[in-house]
């Protein structure tokens, strides 16, 4: 518990000191509780998610960093390894391929470089998976891309 | 290692970090490096704490207890974690050991005894034992019948290997080499000088496999020869003074729960330990 509190400072206070360094992630930690952070990732250039702003929810574990944090899409997308409906995120890293030296801020690029590069065998979405299996590139594309307009975009005036 | 001159070469630590190492910190709890440990095969660097949490969370993973474990940071198998490293010797802990130390058949509780008393003070029977004596009065020059299983015990326990017989051969003969030599030898020096360069003689001996423990054991070494106790009669009365209470750890097979008289152990007994390491 307090190992997990101190390492989370930790990542708090570089996070502050390092905002500059990746414009694509902004990691934000709740006010009252270090166990809750959200996060805004932009979309991948090259990929139907450009254009989009993407909110992720973080919940991290007492026994953090040897267990990893849940992180969720809070924002829909359209993507064959996120689950449509909650958002819920396959990815080896938050699972059986955790290692205590990934930080809050790495598991959000892992994410992105997942956004850009689907793994469409093993999908939370199957909708989205098959279109990619069946090799309708397009009809995948304009999916997502439908949804990063709808959902993800930054309403503007 | 050459922590201090690592970090004055990155100077991108802002100034409001208080604690030294920012710069440059142990990849698990992100803090400066506690009781530095490294890897066997990669070398990377963590708090022995911090690797030894890791890896019993990647063993409680496995039905079986994995012989390996792949760094947190490169993926690289490694089978041991290198700590306590002073300049010239460390110690090593086995991945497997760790966990399945209690499991393994050799390892009985009279060599978990004997390797706890190596985290105590040393002197322990210095009130009992007349070492001085023993050089004084050639005690030396009888023959002692239990030395080759207590030694085979002894170092079994400090390696956490069964099969040690070649070092145990080999200290033996040291030791042997040593106390049968000619009368001349003896009659010749002092035995405060025999006493030096016996204990010189052993520890070059051990030194390669014991390590950072050689002096200790050495000591431990004299003191028995010096007591001529046997090995049950040695293991009451070294544990009467440490105020243990186990009665009969020489039988093996009752495996009576750990007495309260635990002493402080700092290294592998921390895995008992389940609650959040020290904060």
């Amino acid at each position: 518990m307090q190992a997990s509190r101190a390492r989370l400072f930790k990542e708090y206070k570089e996070v502050q000191r390092e905002k500059a360094v990746d414009p694509d992630i902004q990691l934000v930690c709740d006010d009252s509780n270090i166990f809750k952070w959200t996060a805004l990732i932009k979309g991948p250039t090259e990929t139907p998610y450009e254009g989009g702003v993407f909110q992720l929810a973080f919940s991290v574990p007492e026994q953090y960093p040897l267990q990893p944090p849940q992180v969720r899409f809070l924002t829909k997308i359209f993507h064959p390894n996120v689950h449509f409906k909650t958002g819920e995120i396959c990815l080896d890293i938050l699972k059986n391929a955790w290692s205590p030296a990934w930080t809050l801020q790495s598991v959000c690029r892992a994410i992105i470089a997942l956004m850009a590069h689907p793994e469409p065998d093993s999908p939370l979405n199957c909708d989205s998976g098959n279109l990619l299996r069946s090799g309708d590139i397009r009809g995948f594309q304009s999916m997502a891309r439908m949804y990063t307009r709808l959902a993800a975009s930054p309403k503007k005036g | 290692m050459d922590q201090g001159e690592a970090k004055s070469n990155e100077n991108h630590s802002s100034s409001s970090s208080s604690s030294s190492g920012d710069s440059n910190p142990c990849p698990i709890c992100l803090g400066p490096f506690l009781q530095e440990s490294y890897l066997d095969s990669c070398f990377h660097k963590f708090c022995y704490n911090c690797i030894l949490q890791w890896t019993k969370v990647v063993a409680g993973k496995h039905s079986r207890s994995p012989s390996s474990l792949k760094c947190p940071l490169c993926k690289t198998e490694n089978f041991s974690i290198i700590f306590g490293y002073d300049g010239s010797s460390f110690q090593r802990q086995y991945v497997n050991v760790n966990v399945n130390f209690e499991h393994s058949s050799f390892f009985s509780k009279a060599h978990k005894y004997r390797l706890k008393c190596y985290y105590t003070e040393p002197g322990i029977l210095s009130n009992i034992v007349n070492v001085s004596r023993y050089w004084k009065s050639h005690k030396y020059l009888q023959p002692n019948r239990w030395l080759l299983s207590w030694l085979r015990r002894e170092i079994q326990a400090l390696l956490q290997e069964e099969d040690v017989e070649i070092i145990v051969h080999h200290i033996l003969g040291v030791v042997d080499s040593f106390l049968k030599r000619g009368d001349q030898f003896h009659q010749m020096k002092t035995p405060e000088a025999k006493q030096g360069e016996f204990k010189t003689l052993v520890s070059n001996a051990a030194r390669p496999f014991l390590a950072a423990r050689t002096e200790r054991f050495v000591n431990e070494l004299e003191m028995f020869l010096a007591s001529s106790f046997n090995i049950q009669a040695y293991d009451e009365v070294y544990m009467q003074q440490l105020g243990w209470n186990i009665p009969r750890v020489i039988g093996e097979a009752a495996d009576a729960e750990r007495g309260e008289h635990e002493p402080v152990i700092p290294y592998l007994y921390i895995f008992y330990d389940d609650s959040d390491e020290a904060d």
